[in-house]
């Protein structure tokens, strides 16, 4: 057997496929070489085979337009031929190919004979997306089966001799705070729980030893066992306490189920309290620090990354309120509003990527000492792991730090000069929330704003226009031709995706005056307001989870401090480059919905 | 002059005329071969199996690769099974050396050989082909590791040229196999020689 042949056989939809399938494989299949931009197939001609990438790149252009990309494993032209279609596109060589090429008789042969194979070539979008889903359950899985048993999970044992009367042994039991003992027999240990006790109370009267009421011999672990194992023994024989014996059959402790549950579940509740009850600014920084473990963790469990954002954003809304009250002097409380923007607006950021925030002061109110307390506060944020605002949206920044009639002013600079600069600093301030403060203070300048973009119907298409800056210049996929500075093989999926989608959606907010400022939301709104239909509303939905789930799982992988959106596409498994793919097609399909909607072809 | 003189002395040769086509000129065919060996001496050790693949407008026809093996006078040493990891039940559908060698020939034809050393693996066949009809395989030859040093040699112009055939791979960014049979072997050349007909420098 051919051993590039072999390798196919761990891929789907080949994987489906047995011994038979391959034989016939095996003898209708050639390789192919091809150098770059060599054009496999183009737009408007028949696949005459069915293209498997050994090694290598294709790109799928169509107008101009990067629109697909395959690399190693992915196959193409599949579906083209089952449904004896036209290529739609270009299908260019982008990365020198080598590739095997299966003839089409071959092919619906096999399709024929093997229908889950068949079926492949038809799965939708979400299918392969539980495909994934299973795989991170599996992975979460695997952690679960690695971990062994901790010490400080246990609570310290209670141990009386099996002589004592059951009385004794419940004053014992009362005054150390358990809520089992283990009692000590001539040979080997028994346990006294609830249900003994229980089982006590009805025959009181014949019993006097609490080794009568014991459950003997006790089932038990030993110490460094597999958590895994552990909770699958609690759950088969249903117990709620399993004490655990060292090497040298002494008891060590005893397990709670309701602490490894505990242990299981994520650590939210712990870092909500902890924000909850810091006082001072070391434990903010405290609190703070246990997010990246958290998120880590969350993910890995396979919550929705807008949910895990939602979480993230709860407890920064507290801890900024925390933070302003250490740090701003008291006056400032009911003067002032300290509002996030950007992705911290929307409550989008999971991973601390920036700082944006800006500070509203009430009319007449004069602050003192402006530029030492808000230093005190970026510095703050520096130390609680923020890295500062490459835009200098913070309010150290005399711009972001000033009263509302100043904002006002601002305001009316922006709409009578829309320059890119001024849309995008306007767009910021729109996905903007108050976290601390006088709310009222920031709500009037938003409401100014839109007010202000409301009596000038042609702002909203300039802002609409941004959507094209990061266009097909570069393609979807920028930085994938050859000898690119540093980012070859890599897609940034900020400047690609997600802000055409994300911008997009808040110019469309904007527009139809919708009050959230979350993408999620607002998506949901345009859908209840009639702009997006169902299924477009939760194609964009999956859409900008998947791009947002894949952007999390790179830079929770990249080393600390090193943040950014650049996302590897061969490093990623064959199932989140189809889910990544599906995901571009939405945006650019929400791009062209855009570009539309606000005729940006007549904007100049 | 010396090379037509030598082919036509060769041609005088052939004692069966079954296998005139060998001698035909312009063929645009190419094949790639590797055999396995019992040995590295051509002259005392025997070919256990043949792999070879056609290669066609820049692809690699595996739909007719070849694939022989040999049955052996003696049982293969287990030194050698440990390099070609083919033991002797492998052998169960094995040809006669002769039959083997007829296909090889009709497979073959009058198409160009490449391949990776390829000199031993031609002597080898050699050895057979002029026993059997007096000749030596008059094809055209094209060595892979000598067209990878040519292109080699412009950027490390007095460079010692690594020839080894993984280094080959892996300097040309090739996906490995791992299994070294006369098939895949052959069908990694094959890449190779691709490869390198397509690059102008390495």
């Amino acid at each position: 057997m051919n051993q590039l042949l072999d390798s196919l056989k761990e891929h789907p939809p080949f994987s489906i496929l047995d011994n038979t399938a391959y034989d016939i494989l095996q003898k209708n299949t050639r390789i192919g070489y091809y150098p770059n931009d060599s054009v496999l197939v183009s737009s408007g001609h028949t696949f005459e085979f069915v293209y498997i990438v050994i090694k290598g790149q294709v790109e799928a252009r169509g107008d101009g337009e990067l629109l697909d990309i395959y690399s190693n494993n992915d196959v193409f032209g599949g579906i083209e031929i089952l449904k004896n279609e036209l290529s739609n596109y270009d299908y260019v060589v982008s990365e020198e190919l080598i590739c095997f090429e299966l003839n089409k008789n071959t092919f619906l042969e096999l399709c024929d004979k093997f229908t889950n194979f068949r079926d492949y070539f038809f799965l939708s979008l979400v299918e392969r997306a539980n495909a994934l889903k299973n795989k991170r359950e599996y992975e979460s899985m695997s952690d679960l089966m690695i971990s062994r048993l901790e010490t400080n999970l246990l609570h310290s044992p209670c141990i009386v001799d099996g002589s004592k009367t059951v009385s004794e042994a419940l004053e014992i039991m009362e005054n150390s705070r358990v809520s089992s003992i283990l009692v000590k027999n001539r040979e080997g240990y028994g346990i006294v729980t609830d249900t003994d006790f229980r089982y006590y109370i009805l025959n009181a009267d014949n019993i006097k030893h609490i080794s009568e009421i014991q459950t003997y011999p006790v089932i038990s672990a030993n110490e460094g066992e597999f958590l895994f194992n552990i909770l699958l023994l609690m759950t088969q024989k249903s117990i709620k306490h399993l004490p655990i014996f060292s090497k040298n059959k002494e008891p060590i402790g005893v397990l709670e189920l309701i602490d490894l549950l505990s242990f299981f579940s994520n650590q939210t509740y712990l870092v909500n309290i902890q924000m909850q009850n810091a006082n001072t600014l070391e434990d903010v920084i405290n609190a703070s620090s246990r997010l990246e473990i958290m998120i880590s963790a969350l993910h890995s469990k396979g919550v929705k990354s807008r949910y895990i954002a939602r979480i993230v954003s709860d407890i920064n809304k507290r801890m900024y309120n925390k933070l302003f009250d250490i740090i701003f002097p008291k006056e400032w409380k009911e003067n002032s509003s300290l509002i996030l923007l950007g992705s911290e607006g929307r409550s989008e950021q999971i991973l601390r990527t920036d700082q944006d925030n800006a500070i509203i002061f009430r009319s007449g109110f004069k602050p003192e000492n402006i530029q030492e307390v808000t230093t005190k506060f970026v510095e703050a944020l520096d130390a609680i792991g923020f890295p500062r605002c490459a835009g200098n949206v913070m309010i150290i920044n005399p711009m972001w730090c000033k009263s509302i009639g100043e904002y006002k002013v601002m305001i009316d600079e922006w709409c009578e000069h829309p320059s890119y600069e001024n849309i995008m600093d306007m767009a910021i301030l729109f996905d903007s929330i108050s976290v601390a403060g006088d709310s009222e203070i920031h709500n009037e300048v938003v409401e100014y704003l839109e007010s202000s973009i409301d009596s000038n119907p042609i702002l909203i298409r300039h802002l609409a226009k941004s959507i094209e800056n990061f266009d097909s210049a570069i393609g979807i996929f920028s930085q994938f031709v050859t000898g690119d500075k540093g980012h070859k093989g890599e897609i940034d999926i900020k400047k690609s995706a997600l802000f055409p989608m994300i911008h997009g959606i808040r110019t469309l907010a904007i527009e139809y005056k919708i009050k959230a400022t979350n993408t999620y939301e607002r998506i949901k709104e345009l859908n209840n307001l009639g702009f997006f239909n169902r299924e477009d509303a939760h194609d964009m939905i999956e859409s900008l989870e998947i791009l947002n789930s894949l952007r999390l799982n790179t830079q929770l992988m990249t080393t600390k401090g090193a943040i950014n959106n650049y996302i590897s596409v061969s490093t990623l498994s064959k199932i989140q480059r189809d889910l990544l793919k599906d995901a571009l097609k939405t945006v650019s399909k929400f791009k062209k919905t855009i570009q539309y909607h606000f005729k940006l072809s007549l904007v100049g | 002059m010396i090379k037509s003189f030598l082919n036509s002395l060769n041609r005088k040769n052939l004692k069966d005329s079954r296998f005139e086509f060998l001698f035909e000129e312009d063929s645009d065919e190419i094949v790639v071969f590797d055999t396995e060996t019992t040995g590295l001496n051509p002259k005392i050790d025997d070919i256990v199996s043949i792999g070879a693949v056609k290669i066609k407008d820049n692809k690699i026809l595996l739909d007719s690769a070849f694939e022989v093996y040999i049955k052996q006078k003696q049982a293969i040493s287990s030194e050698s099974i440990k390099v070609h990891k083919i033991r002797n039940c492998d052998l169960n559908k094995a040809l006669e050396l002769k039959e083997a060698i007829d296909k090889f020939l009709y497979y073959i034809g009058n198409a160009k050989l490449v391949g990776y050393y390829l000199e031993f693996d031609v002597a080898m066949i050699n050895k057979y082909v002029k026993k059997m009809y007096g000749i030596k395989l008059p094809n055209q030859q094209e060595e892979v590791s000598a067209i990878y040093y040519d292109k080699k040699i412009n950027s490390i112009p007095q460079g010692n040229i690594d020839l080894r055939f993984d280094t080959i791979m892996k300097t040309l960014d090739l996906p490995p196999l791992v299994a070294h049979d006369a098939m895949n072997d052959a069908i990694m050349t094959a890449i190779i020689y691709l490869k390198l007909k397509q690059i102008r420098k390495i």
